[in-house]
């Protein structure tokens, strides 16, 4: 099972790589997603290195988690 | 017998008679008929809006022939990182924003230097300031000025990178340390400035004469930016007078010139002054890094996560290839369990920085290594155990990021050892430090976005044997037409002043993509090596007949003789089979051609040096002065093509890099650099150079030529950490701010009183 990315629709084994890859890619159409769903793209990543302990991830993981399409 | 006849031999650089005696012609020797001299207008506000530019005065000053601005461009923003469009975010000349103090605003062609100096003083621009922002901590704030609309927050570039549990690491960890580092500017100091003469003629062709690293990426850069095909841009640079980074992306003095001569059909020369090349070309990185390491009692790394805010300057320029290296090199060259980076590049109201030699890992380097004696020293751990312990090996894979296949690191801790122990006791005040370090081969992504090899080369035989070598690298200084001959003279198995070698010509030379990276003599030397090998082949084929071997693979040419290799007395002349040959062939000389290009290797490179350095330094208590007495390095560049040259690099590396470490900075107030100046700016001097030492450890490199690897950036990498670490033996005081300067010493020493 994977979790596929809901802009380029590639898919990632789990939450965490699929948050990785939103951050990575960050072009407008990623950020404009994260942004519609109620945070701030930038925050979460300055959230990433301000604080231990991989918050922004986790908490961009968590949102995935609910959002992106499971596929088999 | 000698494994090699050319390679592993010391011997003086190609060029480098034509140096000495003044025959070789740099950028800045060149003259053309009818040429111009160009100068240009820069920016004295680090923010503002451009309103007007009047330029009448000027063009009315007699001698001025042509004046140009932003407007003269095609407004097309430019930058190396082809492949992500909102990386290539530099104008070159402003339009209707500056962004730096420095920034080019307008250039003037007129008959003499001192003319166009005069018109530039009859330029009026008005601006509107605009509030800056000067430190990449202040300019992620919310509400802190924005230098591009695309870049909120002014985050320009950020890079992760992780593997294994880190969190997990962490927990298991017996010792956890943690510290923030500052690691400052630096520059170049190329001794030949950014230069260029530019020869547009009314067919439509573009001549360019240039000091740079990649003609190859000039080319190209100014034919994007100028609206020309790129084939009618020739870029010729024969001799570049330094370069370790400055060099590879497209300048003002290159762009300027070219667009002076492109309105005047006319040569136009331009030669940036030092004060320009200090406060208006790129400079290295300035870096704040948070630096975490979860470590078991018996020194055993388990968890690394490392963050850094690094300072980009006004534009994106290579950064984020040094935001990228700096965070694999972080955890170099040692195995880490689990890693964790989060790096982020900010804009900012500066001089925009970018590649300088090391790019990026100089300042990993510098924490890492100062926090790991800080850590041997809190578990009484030796400085050269706890690296041993940890240290990469052979066939050691980073997970995700690369796989080490050769590496000497083992033998260099040994060897240092050896040397730190030779030492005895050492008098008061006096510490080594020792700093482990690896760089690379040259780098796999293309961000460039190029449809052509990364390195290709041509060899020609022509009918006296002599062959003529064609490559696409750039020497800068660094010695690399030495070790293309080499190279190519040890596969063809004839002398080293047999080879004639074409270089720094984009019309008759193959596509490289420079000299950057330390990418040289892996990858332009494996094109080198396959073009000499599929030449001798084709001579070999004529050899066979005579020689009767059961198949051609049984023959090789060594010292000028084809012989069975079972059999080396039993041959033939070189110079004769070569004569025969080239009749067979129509008369045609022997030519063939190599190319490379790295896959299947991983996301950084190729192949990567590694080594260890210790710095032996006097500290004096009442001053802070540090003295460098012994710089000793032992390092594994694989085979060692021309032992001279690696010597070369190694000792100009200690004097850039020591620089980094306790001299050299670029302080700045409200974004103006304080000592764009040789006086000011300190730069190791030729006195405060120490005893320096270079101990090879060899090794096979299978990806390299004959199994070389780097030996050029990696060198600056230790210096600045092994020399803090020193003056942590000496006195007990660790600085994590560089340079270490006397004033910082003394402060610490007088804190340490206190206590």
């Amino acid at each position: 099972m994977g979790y596929q990315c809901p802009v380029c629709e590639k898919i990632w084994p789990d939450t965490m790589e699929l948050a990785r890859h939103v951050f990575g890619v960050g072009d407008q159409a990623h950020k404009d997603w994260v942004n519609s769903k109620g945070v701030n793209f930038i925050e979460l990543l300055l959230l990433q290195t301000m604080e231990p302990g991989n918050k922004g991830y986790k908490a961009l993981a968590e949102i995935l988690e609910k959002e992106a399409k499971k596929v088999d | 017998m000698k494994k090699y006849s050319v390679i592993n031999t010391p011997v003086h650089n190609i060029d480098g008679i034509a140096k000495i005696t003044g025959r070789a012609k740099y950028t800045f020797d060149i003259t053309l008929p009818r040429m111009l001299h160009g100068k240009i207008l820069r920016s004295s506000y680090p923010h503002a809006e451009i309103l007007h530019i009047d330029t009448s005065k000027a063009e009315r000053l007699r001698g001025v022939k042509a004046v140009v601005t932003g407007k003269d461009t095609l407004g097309k923003k430019q930058g190396i990182w082809r492949r992500f469009k909102e990386l290539c975010d530099e104008e070159i000349l402003a339009r209707d924003r500056v962004r730096y103090i420095g920034e080019p605003v307008a250039a003037v062609a007129a008959i003499d230097e001192d003319t166009a100096e005069q018109a530039l003083d009859l330029i009026e621009v008005e601006y509107k300031p605009l509030p800056g922002v000067f430190e990449p901590l202040e300019a992620i704030k919310e509400g802190a000025p924005q230098l591009h609309e695309h870049a909120e927050r002014n985050i320009n570039v950020t890079r992760h990178i992780e593997w294994g549990d880190v969190d997990e690491g962490f927990k298991k960890a017996d010792y956890v340390r943690e510290d923030w580092f500052r690691c400052s500017s630096q520059a170049h100091v190329c001794m030949e400035t950014h230069c260029a003469v530019a020869d547009y003629t009314p067919e439509g062709k573009l001549t360019v004469y240039t000091s740079t690293q990649s003609h190859y990426y000039i080319k190209v850069l100014l034919a994007e930016i100028l609206g020309l095909r790129e084939n009618d841009v020739r870029v010729i640079s024969r001799y570049t007078g330094g370069g370790f980074g400055s060099k590879f992306e497209l300048d003002s003095a290159q762009f300027c010139s070219s667009l002076l001569s492109m309105k005047l059909c006319q040569p136009v020369k331009i030669v940036l002054t030092r004060e320009e090349e200090f406060t208006a070309t790129k400079r290295r990185t300035p870096m704040f890094y948070y630096v975490r390491s979860g470590i078991k009692k018996d020194g055993t790394f388990l968890a690394k996560e490392a963050r850094v805010f690094t300072e980009g300057g006004a534009y994106t320029a290579m950064g984020a290839t040094a935001l990228y290296l700096t965070g694999f090199f972080q955890s170099f060259p040692y195995v880490w369990p689990s890693y964790r980076f989060d790096g982020y590049r900010v804009y900012t109201n500066t001089a925009p920085t970018s590649a300088m030699r090391g790019f990026g890992a100089p300042q990993a380097t510098f924490c890492a290594e100062t926090q790991i004696d800080l850590i041997a020293d809190e578990l009484g751990i030796d400085p050269i155990e706890i690296r041993r312990k940890n240290a990469m090996y052979p066939g050691y894979e980073v997970p995700g990021q690369a796989t080490i296949q050769s590496c000497g690191l083992d033998q260099c801790l040994d060897k240092i050892d050896e040397w730190i122990k030779s030492r005895g006791k050492l008098p008061a005040h006096r510490g080594i430090g020792i700093a482990a370090y690896g760089f690379m081969s040259g780098g796999i992504f293309n961000w460039f976005d190029t449809p052509y090899a990364f390195s290709s080369a041509i060899v020609q035989i022509n009918i006296d044997g002599k062959v003529d070598l064609y490559v696409g690298s750039q020497d800068m200084g660094q010695g690399s037409n030495t070790t293309m001959a080499l190279i190519c003279a040890e596969e063809l198995g004839v002398k080293f002043e047999d080879i004639r070698l074409h270089m720094g010509d984009t019309e008759n030379c193959p596509v490289d993509l420079g000299a950057w990276g330390s990418r040289e003599t892996l990858m332009q030397g494996n094109a080198v090596k396959m073009a000499a090998s599929k030449a001798k082949q084709q001579i070999l084929e004529f050899a066979v007949a005579k020689l009767t071997p059961n198949i051609v693979y049984d023959l090789d040419i060594k010292d000028g003789c084809i012989h069975l290799i079972a059999r080396p007395e039993r041959g033939l002349s070189y110079y004769d089979v070569v004569k025969e040959a080239i009749r067979g062939k129509d008369g045609q000389p022997i030519i063939a051609r190599g190319h490379y290009t790295p896959h299947r290797k991983g996301m950084i490179s190729p192949a990567y040096s590694f080594g260890v350095q210790a710095v032996e330094a006097d500290v004096d208590p009442d001053t802070g002065k540090i003295t460098l007495k012994n710089c000793v390095t032992a390092h594994d560049c694989g085979q060692v093509i021309n032992p001279l040259g690696v010597k070369g690099q190694l000792e100009g590396a200690i004097a850039m890099a020591a620089g980094y470490g306790f001299t050299e900075d670029l302080p700045m107030d409200e974004g103006k650099i304080l000592n764009p100046n040789l006086v000011d700016y300190m730069l190791l001097r030729a006195t405060e150079m120490p005893e320096t030492t270079v101990m090879e450890v060899e090794t096979y490199e299978p990806e390299g030529p004959f199994g070389a690897k780097e030996a050029g950036e990696g060198l600056t990498n230790p210096t600045a950490g092994a020399l803090g670490n020193a003056v942590f033996h000496a006195t007990g005081i660790s600085i994590k701010n560089l340079p270490i300067t006397p004033e910082k010493v003394l402060n610490a020493l007088k804190e340490k009183k206190k206590k």
